[in-house]
């Protein structure tokens, strides 16, 4: 479950990101869109639940545990949880598929191994089995960069599912992308939210895409 | 239909672009002679004494080519020494190029620094360091490559820290956001990013390693520099203009090869 009380983020150049928020989301399975124009403060409500941005008052309950105050350890083992969609993708360009999708392992691998890039069997078998449910697993030694938009995109999901997140967050997932495009991503992501039961939280800006 | 006008315009410029043009000419003329009267050289004796270039030319040539067999040791050694210290520059270089990006040393004074002692490092020309060195560990190949490590060490720095600031940051918000620390971040989401430049930077300050250790010998810290020296001191010129020579084509030819996969990386 996550609650938000009378949680307010104002930004340190002053600009206020969130005013007093109250809500409550259930997890096992829900599927939250949250519309709004840009500006509203769609990203820094989905940011402030992994803690890419910190609030400024208030409290924020991840599993009834308050998480504005952890930090460092803490705090990368709440974000490994959490696995996060990102509207430019945030793929690594130079690196290949295979490798932007295992990097989601690595809230669960020391720090020393994955340096030397060593992953155990069952991590590049998830990772495998992770871009096959996103039907891209043919590109698996392509570099990101070499990839559509949507294809992208898709990894950027394979990765989110190898880090086996309780919570999915989706900050505008398909604002880059085109009409068809859009609807395709959506389907992979809502299609995962019934399989998994993974709790869901999308951002969009279109309504009659946050309607279907 | 042509109605005269009453006014002809003088000149191209305002009158104060001119005069503040002519008063820049005159200053700049004035610090010119100034500074020949001063030191007491004059561009013309350069026409003066064209005999006397002549002259000293006619003393290296021709090359003493029996004495090729002399230059190689040493010139293996300049390798050897570019070698060495470019690889160890390149280890050092890494976490120091890391600290002196605002990117990635978020906080500001340990960035501040980093920039600092950097500039300092950078501030001591090669051959200074070499002066030192040859001073604290004698001469030989040892202070030269000492001094060539500091002295790659600051041009790499410098270099690698500038690329680290223009890369995407994007790929390190996913890395934490997924859960990764530090340490994590970037060796998945900046090193993939600066690879190519890192390795290309590293090829040329093994160029650059190459040169500079031949000055590096004319004050006594190994390698090639050092034969140069000695043989200029015996004024056994024709040995000169081998060794010269040699040291051109081996500097032209590491130079092309370098070139040639630093084209092929990025």
């Amino acid at each position: 479950m996550i609650e938000f009380r009378e949680l307010s983020l104002i930004y340190p150049n002053g600009t206020e990101g969130l005013r007093n928020i109250n809500i409550k989301i259930n997890e096992g399975g829900e599927f939250v869109v949250i519309v709004g124009l840009s500006g509203a403060g769609k990203s820094t409500f989905i940011r402030s639940i992994n803690r890419l941005v910190t609030p400024t008052n208030g409290a924020l309950l991840v599993e009834n545990e308050d998480i504005l105050k952890l930090k460092g350890k803490d705090l990368r083992r709440l974000r490994t949880k959490i696995g996060m969609i990102f509207q430019s993708y945030n793929l690594v360009k130079r690196s290949t598929v295979i490798k932007n999708v295992i990097s989601g392992r690595l809230g669960y691998t020391g720090t020393f191994k994955s340096i030397l890039n060593i992953f155990s069997k069952e991590d590049k078998l998830l990772a495998y089995e992770n871009l096959k449910r996103v039907n891209i697993e043919e590109k698996l030694y392509n570099r990101a960069d070499e990839l559509s938009g949507g294809q992208q995109q898709r990894v950027s999901i394979a990765r989110v599912l190898t880090q086996k997140p309780k919570l999915i967050l989706a900050d505008e997932p398909v604002a880059s992308l085109d009409p068809p495009t859009s609807h395709q991503v959506m389907k992979y992501l809502k299609q995962i939210n019934q399989e998994d039961n993974i709790t869901t939280i999308v951002n969009l800006h279109f309504i009659d895409m946050a309607m279907e | 239909m042509n109605k005269s006008s009453s006014y002809v315009p003088k000149g191209l410029y305002p009158f104060k672009t001119k005069l503040i043009i002519s008063l820049a000419l005159i200053v700049v003329i004035s610090f010119y002679l100034l500074s020949s009267i001063k030191t007491e050289s004059f561009i013309i004796d350069f026409f003066m004494k064209v005999p006397n270039v002549f002259g000293l030319v006619g003393d290296f040539f021709p090359p003493d080519w029996s004495y090729v067999n002399q230059v190689w040791p040493k010139l293996f050694e300049t390798i050897h020494m570019a070698i060495i210290a470019t690889t160890i520059a390149v280890i050092i270089s890494i976490p120091f190029s890391l600290l002196t990006a605002n990117n990635v040393t978020t906080n500001t004074w340990i960035y501040q620094l980093m920039r600092f002692l950097l500039n300092i490092v950078r501030t001591v020309p090669d051959i200074i360091l070499a002066v030192v060195f040859v001073g604290l560990f004698g001469i030989g190949a040892f202070s030269g490559i000492m001094a060539l490590i500091i002295f790659a060490v600051g041009i790499l720095v410098k270099l690698m820290s500038e690329v680290i600031e223009t890369i995407d940051m994007n790929p390190t918000e996913a890395i934490r956001a997924s859960g990764g620390n530090g340490l994590q971040t970037i060796s998945f989401a900046i090193i993939p990013q600066v690879l190519p430049q890192f390795i290309s930077f590293s090829l040329y300050v093994f160029e650059i390693n190459i040169r500079a250790s031949l000055v590096l010998g004319l004050v006594g810290a190994g390698g090639i520099g050092q034969l140069l020296n000695k043989e200029i001191n015996f004024m056994n010129y024709p040995a000169v203009s081998t060794i010269i020579i040699i040291v051109f084509i081996v500097v032209v030819i590491i130079d092309y090869i370098s070139g040639k996969l630093r084209g092929g990386l990025i």
